[in-house]
């Protein structure tokens, strides 16, 4: 076993880092010499070429070499103000920097999940918890007579035309864009065109025999179930990119409260509300 | 989710009727796998119209939402606004166009997100300031930027050609690869498209670009900036590159022809001389459907062109008086160019004169909200933009907060939704319905409404199969009749209301007409209505249907009305040899407003200048009849 490799991982952990350039920060802040961080500006070749394309790219030439001497000025001037207004708390007053910190760190925090890939026990267990959700539509298949608006004379008309229809013989509903027949109808497609209580009216119908009159959004109905068929159990093929979907969408909302809610809780806040 | 509600409930119970399970549908992106029925059975409900964050002004604004949260919303997930409240909508659509501006797509974010220093342009850096001040700053910014557009004085920093074009791509492929994720071919459809936000001086020239096709194709072309443009063959060009390149296919629809002064239906070419054949057929072919309905305002009919229809000038009010920023008044002369029922007209004319009629267009409505949320529902409203979600000072706020944009937020109309008559719930069936322009609009309600025009049809077609028999032996709406049967067209009309929503006053059928001098004609004709034994026409006018609006509880009753309406029409005073088109129109009883709404909501006294009731209405696609 060598003995070495505990102190070569101990050097590679972040935490460690940390710690190590929090105590160079503290020696830094506490000792003799503060400003060899803060009061020390550098303006390298890397600086200087960023400010060039920056220039170029906003007026489409490069800059002269009076031009570069005023933007490196200007980046002093800037970086001397910027680092003067933060010991200052000038930042904490104005509500433009505020906000964009914000809203980086949010960026921050939705980024991991924005770009992360569940895996498929994930999804599996996200389908098994709400198979309804996921699951494909019950389906009916359904003749129907329309009889108009629900009231006693057309409830009364349809008592009368249910028996001529179990008799074997022919009734003329209303006339309406609504299908006379309809194959293998998803209760979402049901109830867009008739409403909810349609839906629920027709589960409670027996298949097989002119029933009614069953009342609609729209009405009253008479209708007969050829065939029905409950909702298919979900397989996560089938339905893979609607649970990813829903993953990712819950895994951004949950990481940008998590990450609040982390913060907020090293912080003591007090609310007075004026009285 | 209601869907849940109802499947769970009966995953606990029927599974005794278990008799097999359905075959594969649904499979995402791509080809759609889905069974498409031997001719239109189901009206699909959608949006083709929806601003995110993306958008430059809508981001201005105050909209934070996502095409991702735009399409969770529109399947009917709860999604929280941009002010933070809960938005969820009653009834799932069955598809949506994410339209986000294609000119400076993602500008005003991009904007935002600059770092301060590196903004150099006074007038950019003033915005940004506004921006990052709150939502009056950022209202008062984005109101400035439009205006500015509008002049065609927009710093070019925030049309940066190559930043811009970066940026384009780059959001335009995350778009893309949103609209893809929640494209579910048999459930929801999820177009890819964009707004092409051409103005001139102000006057709005826009269309939205849907296509038919997905990441493959779409993904080789980005969304085409108008800003260097006049007029739209820029886009046609752009178009017939596309569908050449790729084999894709691609259309356009205007809209808000309201407030154009009169440029989205000229009678004349660009040029100033008289529309061409060859130039009516190119806008014929890439436009075949217009938005005819929307929150700023509804372009069907004006009153001052249509002075004996009384039910004209539906959400009219403050939209007639200027162009779309308010920076040039309009003339009475030009609102015949800025309004459907005369641009169906004028088509006529061309038409004669020429043989091609570039306004042979389909109608559908859509709601242009900038909030990502497509909410048209009175009770139910979002707001054009995120200024104005609900609060209790929307009201009787300006359109724009914080500025003088010439209109009043009350002015906006909670509209509209395109209804789509298509084989199946997917991206093919749905475009290539509106192509042959088989759609109509509502102002939010989704009423049913079935219209066929034939040679033969009688009242008795109504107790049999009507549907197949107005496919079998005539045309759907948005279809062309043939000269050919004897005696005058007649045609099966037949509404329904929406199952939630209000009853059903009448059915009207809209004729236009061009006589032999060239002179254009119309008329409303009452063909069917409720309670027609007591409601008895007098003087050529139905009697109202009456109101039972309580505007103290903003409630309704359905005891008046209708819930279903049908009929046979025939056209009283048909000439063969006179082109015409014939639209229908079906008024709903009257119900409250958005505003009736906010009213009780928020306990409000409003003046009598704000409307707290209305009949809203849908309009079908007209059917065209052309003698040889």
């Amino acid at each position: 076993m060598n003995l070495a490799q505990p102190g070569r991982q101990l050097l590679r952990e972040p935490l460690v880092h940390f710690l190590i350039a929090g105590a160079a920060v503290f020696w830094l802040l506490s000792g003799r010499a503060p400003d060899l961080g803060e009061r020390r500006i550098v303006v390298n070749e890397q600086v200087v070429s960023g400010l060039v394309q920056r220039w170029t790219d906003t007026f489409r030439r490069p800059p002269s070499q009076d031009e570069i001497d005023g933007l490196i000025r200007d980046y002093v001037q800037d970086q001397v103000y910027y680092r003067e207004a933060l010991s200052l708390g000038l930042d904490q007053e104005d509500e433009v920097v505020v906000r964009r910190m914000r809203r980086k760190m949010e960026s921050l925090a939705v980024a991991e999940a924005e770009s992360a890939e569940p895996g498929d026990a994930v999804l599996q267990a996200m389908i098994d918890k709400d198979p309804a959700r996921y699951s494909d539509d019950a389906r009916t298949s359904f003749d129907q007579i329309y009889l108009g608006a629900d009231n006693p004379a057309n409830r009364a008309a349809a008592d009368a035309a249910l028996t001529r229809l179990r008799k074997g013989e022919q009734v003329a509903g209303v006339a309406a864009p609504l299908p006379s027949h309809q194959d293998e109808a998803s209760d979402e497609a049901i109830a867009g065109t008739y409403g909810d209580e349609f839906v629920l009216a027709l589960r409670r119908t027996p298949p097989g025999q002119w029933a009614g009159p069953v009342a609609s959004g729209l009405g009253l109905h008479l209708v007969r179930i050829a065939a029905r068929t409950a909702p298919t159990k979900p397989s996560l093929d089938k339905v893979r990119q609607r649970v990813t979907n829903d993953w990712r969408a819950a895994a951004i909302a949950r990481a940008r409260d998590e990450s609040y809610r982390r913060i907020l809780e090293g912080y003591d806040v007090v609310i007075v509300r004026p009285k | 989710m209601r869907k849940a509600m109802l499947t769970a409930a009966l995953l606990m119970t029927t599974t005794a009727l278990v008799s097999g399970c359905d075959g594969p549908r649904g499979g995402f992106g791509g080809k759609s796998g889905v069974k498409d029925t031997a001719y239109p059975e189901q009206v699909f409900w959608g949006d083709t119209h929806l601003h995110t964050g993306n958008s430059v002004d809508a981001f201005g604004f105050g909209a934070r939402l996502t095409p991702e949260d735009a399409l969770r919303f529109a399947r009917g997930e709860e999604v929280k606004s941009s002010t933070g409240l809960a938005a969820k909508l009653e009834r799932p659509l069955d598809f949506l166009v994410i339209a986000d501006h294609a000119e400076g797509i993602g500008a005003t974010k991009a904007l935002y997100d600059a770092p301060r220093m590196l903004i150099s342009d006074p007038t950019l850096l003033r915005w940004h300031d506004l921006m990052h001040e709150g939502p009056a700053g950022s209202l008062k910014a984005t109101g400035e930027i439009l205006q500015a557009r509008g002049q065609n004085k927009l710093p070019p920093g925030l049309n940066d050609p190559v930043k811009g074009a970066e940026r384009t791509r780059k959001i335009w492929d995350e778009n893309i690869d949103t609209v893809e994720r929640y494209n579910e071919p048999g459930k929801f459809t999820a177009f890819i498209g964009f707004e092409y936000t051409l103005m001139q001086g102000g006057n709005n020239l826009h269309r939205n670009v849907i296509f038919r096709d997905g990441k493959d194709k779409a993904s080789k072309v980005v969304p085409l900036d108008p800003s260097s443009a006049a007029w739209p063959e820029h886009l046609w060009d752009y178009m017939e590159a596309y569908e050449k390149s790729t084999g894709g296919k691609v259309l356009a629809i205007p809209h808000n022809s309201n407030v154009s002064n009169g440029l989205m239906f000229m009678l004349t070419e660009p040029n100033g001389g008289p529309i061409s054949a060859a130039y009516a057929r190119r806008r014929a072919a890439r436009e075949p459907v217009v938005e005819i309905t929307q929150i700023k305002g509804d372009s069907e009919a004006h009153p001052f062109m249509s002075p004996n229809d009384e039910f004209a000038g539906y959400g009219t009010v403050g939209w007639d008086t200027n162009n779309l920023i308010f920076n040039q008044p309009t003339k009475q002369s030009e609102l015949p160019g800025s309004y459907v029922r005369e641009a169906l007209k004028r088509g006529l004319l061309i038409e004669q004169r020429t043989g091609v009629n570039p306004y042979k267009v389909g109608v559908i409505g859509s709601s242009d909200s900038h909030t990502g949320l497509a909410t048209v529902d009175e009770n139910n409203f979002f707001g054009k933009h995120s200024g104005v979600e609900p609060s209790p000072q929307r009201a009787t706020a300006g359109f724009v907060p914080g500025m003088n944009s010439g209109r009043m937020n009350w002015q906006a109309l909670a509209s509209g939704y395109a209804a789509v008559w298509a084989t199946s719930n997917s991206r093919e069936a749905i475009f290539d319905a509106m192509m042959r322009r088989e759609v109509y609009a509502t102002t939010g309600p989704r009423m049913t409404v079935r219209v066929f025009g034939g040679w033969d049809f009688k009242a008795d077609d109504l107790k049999g199969d009507w549907v197949k028999a107005g496919y079998a032996r005539g045309v759907p709406m948005g279809g062309s009749l043939k000269p050919g049967g004897a005696g005058a067209p007649s045609f099966i009309l037949s509404a329904l209301k929406d199952p939630v929503g209000a009853n059903l006053d009448r059915v009207q059928v809209v004729k236009g007409w061009v006589d032999k001098a060239g002179v254009s004609h119309e008329q409303v004709f009452d063909v069917v209505w409720s309670d027609m034994d007591k409601r008895k026409a007098a003087g050529g006018k139905v009697p109202s249907v009456g109101d039972t609006v309580d505007t103290t509880r903003a409630t309704y009753e359905n005891s008046i009305g209708a819930p279903s309406l049908a009929t046979v029409w025939t056209d009283p005073a048909f000439d063969p040899k006179v082109r015409a088109f014939y639209y229908v129109r079906v008024l709903e009883i009257p119900t409250p407003t958005w505003l009736n709404y906010d009213m009780v909501k928020y306990k409000l006294k409003f003046g009598p200048e704000i409307p707290l009731k209305q009949q809203e209405r849908a309009y079908t696609s007209a059917i065209w009849y052309t003698p040889t």
